[in-house]
C-alpha cells in the first residue's frame, strides 16, 4: 500500500500543454516490421528486369547471349516470354491485395497486435493510415515495375507489324501492362486489401479475399472495358469489301470489336450465318449484301479507354479506403 | 489535470447483438492515484473493461470517461499491457523499445524501459519471438513503464511470471507508480497477489461491478459472524452469505447500522479473501460501492 495516501502529480511530460506530434515512427515502424517482404519484392523486380533485359539484348541482335544458354531462338524466346509473362505481371496486383490484406492488416488483428499499436500513442485511425500509406507507395512502386519491366521488353514491339513478335496493344494482359492502369490496380488493390483485413480479420481468409475481389473486379473491367469508350465505325460498299464482308478503310493496327454487312434496308447480319439453304433464325429475310461494316477502336483510343478505367478503378480504391475508416471508426471509441 | 481516474456511468459492452454482454450497467468511479485491483473469475468482465478504458472497444452503452475524457482522447497517457502481452515477433527487443520511443515522442522514458528489460538479464538482440511468456511479459511492462503513462492499465500482468520476477517487477512498478503518482488499475483472479499491492479494489462478476472501493474501506464493511444462534438474528442486516458450520453458523454480514448480538455471536473482521469469496459464492448479494467508489455520491457532493 505504497501509493495510498500520496496525491497524483502530473506526470513531467508536455502532453498536457502541447498538442501530440505525429510520430515519425509510425511509418518507419511499418517498414520495419516488413522490411524481409519489401527487400524480397525489390529483389524479384531487380530479377525481374534482369531476366528480360538480358532476353531483349539477345532479340535485339546478340543471340549468341541465348546461344551460350543451349536455346536456339532468341525471337521465339522473348515473343513466349513477354506473352506468358505480361500475364504473370496480372498477378502483381493480386499481391500487393494479399500483402495489404494479410501481413500489414489481418495478421495484426487476429494476433491482438493492434492493442499494442493503439496504445503506444497510434490512433487506429493514424495505425490504418500508416499501413495505408505504406501499401499505397508499395502500390505505386508494383505498379510501375510492371510498367518498366514490360517497357523493357516489349517497347517498340507491341503491335509492331511485320515484326515476328506480335503483342496485340489491346490484348488484356499487354494493355494492362502498357498504361496508368497498371499503377491503378495496384492502388485498388492495396485499398481492397486494407478493407478485407479490416473486415475478416483472419489472415489467411483476407489475404484470399482481397486477391478474389481484386481479381474480380480486374476480370470485370477488362470484359467490359472496350465498351467504355464509343467505337468508330467503317463501311465500305465495292465489290471486294462486299465480298470479304470487311471494309477496306479500317486501319492495320485497329481493334475490331465486331463486323458483318448490311443488306438494302440497313440491316446488319453476318453473312457467315445467313446462307441461302440454312439461314439463322436470326438472319434477315433480304441477304443480299449492299455494304461492309466494322466497329472497331483505332490504337489512339487506347489512352481513352485507359484513363477512363483507370479513373474508374481509382474511384473504387477511394470507396473501399473511405470504407475501411468509416469501418474503423464504427468500432473504436 | 482530474482526480478521477477512471468514472465508469451505466457502462455496457455487448460483443455481438446475440451473445449475453461482457460488462452490464457498470457504474464505478476511481480516484486518481490508486492501485486498483480488478478482481473476479474468468470470462467476468475484467479485460473487457479494461480494453474499454484503453480505448480498444467502443462500448454499446453507457459512459467510461478516462483522466477526464474519452478514451480515444487520452491515448498519449495511457499505458495498456493486454493479457496475451502482444509484440510483434519479428522484432528484437533492442527494435521494440525503439519503437516505443518512436511511437511516444516527448514522454519516452528509455532508461527506464531499458534497466526493465536489463533488470530481467534479457538480450537487447534476441527476437521477441524467441521469448518465453514471462520474458515477454517483461518487455510488455517495460514499454508500458516506458510510456510515463498518467494511467497504467494491466491485464494479468503477473500470470506467467516466476515469483521472483513477480516480486521483482512489482517492486519496480510500484516504486514508479508511488514516484510520478501514476494511477494503477490491474486485473487478476489471484488475490494473494494484489492484497498487498493495491489499495482500492474493483470486484467484477457476470458482467457487473459487485464491489467497488478501498480495501480498507470494503473490509470494515463486513462482519464475520459465527455463532451457534438462529440467522434470524441477523435480520436487520445485509447477510452476504451464510453456512453452517460444526458449531452453528458463519455468516459474513454488511451491517447496515450498529452490530448488537447476544452473547452467542463471535465477530470479526473478515479477510480479504473470505470477503471476496462469499461475494462470488452468492451473485444475490446487492453490490456495494464505497462512497468515493461511487459516481452516484460524488454528483450528490458537487452539486
Amino acid at each position: 500500500m505504497t501509493t495510498a495516501s500520496l496525491t497524483p502529480s502530473p506526470t513531467p511530460t508536455a502532453a498536457d500543454t502541447s498538442p501530440t506530434p505525429v510520430p515519425r515512427g509510425t511509418h518507419r515502424s511499418v517498414l520495419r516490421l516488413h522490411r524481409t517482404t519489401l527487400w524480397a519484392a525489390l529483389a524479384l523486380t531487380v530479377l525481374a528486369l534482369a531476366v528480360t533485359g538480358y532476353l531483349r539484348l539477345a532479340h535485339e541482335g546478340r543471340p549468341g547471349l541465348i546461344r551460350l544458354l543451349g536455346l536456339s531462338n532468341a525471337d521465339d524466346l522473348l515473343h513466349t516470354y513477354l506473352q506468358r509473362g505480361s500475364v504473370a505481371l496480372l498477378f502483381v496486383p493480386l499481391a500487393v491485395a494479399a500483402f495489404t490484406a494479410g501481413p500489414l492488416v489481418a495478421r495484426e488483428l487476429e494476433a491482438g497486435l493492434h492493442k499494442f499499436a493503439w496504445t503506444q500513442g497510434d490512433s487506429p485511425a493514424r495505425w490504418l493510415g500508416a499501413r495505408l500509406t505504406v501499401a499505397a507507395v508499395l502500390a505505386v512502386a508494383a505498379g510501375l515495375a510492371v510498367l518498366a519491366v514490360f517497357w523493357v521488353g516489349g517497347s517498340g514491339l507491341v503491335h509492331a507489324v511485320g515484326d515476328s513478335l506480335y503483342l496485340g496493344w489491346s490484348d488484356g494482359p499487354v494493355y494492362a501492362a502498357t498504361g496508368p492502369v497498371a499503377v491503378a490496380y495496384c492502388l485498388l488493390a492495396a485499398a481492397v486489401g486494407a478493407l478485407a483485413g479490416l473486415l475478416v480479420r483472419r489472415t489467411l481468409l483476407a489475404m484470399s479475399a482481397a486477391g478474389a475481389v481484386t481479381g474480380a473486379v480486374l476480370w470485370l473491367l477488362s470484359s467490359v472495358r472496350w465498351d467504355l469508350f464509343p467505337v468508330r465505325t467503317a463501311t465500305g460498299s465495292s465489290a471486294r469489301e462486299r465480298a470479304n464482308w470487311f471494309p477496306g478503310d479500317v486501319p492495320a493496327d485497329n481493334y475490331v470489336m465486331d463486323q458483318g454487312v448490311t443488306n438494302a434496308a440497313g440491316e446488319r447480319f453476318a453473312p457467315g450465318q445467313c446462307l441461302p439453304d440454312h439461314p439463322a433464325p436470326s438472319c434477315p429475310a433480304d441477304t443480299r449484301v449492299v455494304e461492309a461494316w466494322a466497329d472497331f477502336h483505332p490504337r489512339s483510343h487506347f489512352w481513352y479507354v485507359q484513363l477512363i478505367e483507370t479513373g474508374i478503378v481509382l474511384a473504387l480504391a477511394a470507396a473501399a479506403v473511405y470504407a475501411g475508416f468509416w469501418l474503423l471508426r464504427r468500432r473504436t471509441p | 489535470m482530474t482526480d478521477t481516474a477512471m468514472e465508469a456511468a451505466d457502462l455496457t459492452l455487448a460483443y455481438g447483438r446475440r451473445r449475453a454482454p461482457a460488462l452490464r450497467g457498470c457504474s464505478f468511479r476511481l480516484a486518481a492515484g490508486r492501485v486498483c485491483a480488478v478482481v473476479g473469475p474468468n470470462g467476468a468482465g475484467k479485460s473487457t473493461l479494461l480494453a474499454l478504458a484503453a480505448g480498444l472497444l467502443r462500448p454499446t452503452s453507457g459512459r467510461l470517461a478516462v483522466l477526464g475524457g474519452s478514451p480515444a482522447d487520452v491515448r498519449t497517457r495511457i499505458a495498456y499491457v493486454a493479457q496475451d502481452k502482444p509484440l510483434y515477433p519479428q522484432l528484437t527487443i533492442a527494435e521494440t523499445l525503439r519503437l516505443g520511443a518512436e511511437l511516444n515522442p516527448g514522454r519516452w522514458d528509455a532508461a527506464l524501459a531499458a534497466r526493465v528489460v536489463a533488470d530481467g538479464e534479457l538480450d537487447p538482440g534476441a527476437r521477441v519471438r524467441s521469448l518465453s511468456g514471462g520474458q515477454r511479459t517483461r518487455v510488455a511492462l517495460a514499454l508500458a513503464l516506458g510510456k510515463r503513462a498518467e494511467l497504467l492499465l494491466l491485464d494479468e500482468p503477473m500470470a506467467d511470471l516466476d515469483p521472483l520476477a513477480r516480486h521483482q517487477l512489482m517492486g519496480t512498478l510500484m516504486a514508479e507508480a508511488a514516484e510520478h503518482g501514476t494511477t494503477v488499475v490491474m486485473s487478476s483472479h489471484i488475490v494473494g497477489e494484489l492484497a498487498d499491492t493495491c489499495d482500492h479494489l474493483l470486484l467484477v462478476s457476470g458482467g457487473r461491478v459487485r464491489l467497488g472501493g478501498g480495501i480498507d474501506d470494503l473490509v470494515n464493511a463486513h462482519a464475520l459472524i459465527t455463532g451457534a444462534r438462529p440467522l434470524t438474528d441477523l435480520a436487520a442486516h445485509t447477510v452476504v452469505e451464510s453456512h453452517a458450520t460444526g458449531r452453528g453458523l458463519t455468516a459474513l454480514v454488511r451491517p447496515d447500522g450498529p452490530l448488537r448480538l447476544d452473547s452467542g455471536w463471535d465477530v470479526e473482521e473478515p479477510s480479504l479473501e473470505e470477503l471476496l469469496l462469499a461475494h462470488l459464492r452468492s451473485p444475490d448479494a446487492p453490490p456495494l460501492l464505497t462512497p468515493g467508489a461511487n459516481p452516484a455520491d460524488r454528483t450528490a457532493v458537487t452539486a
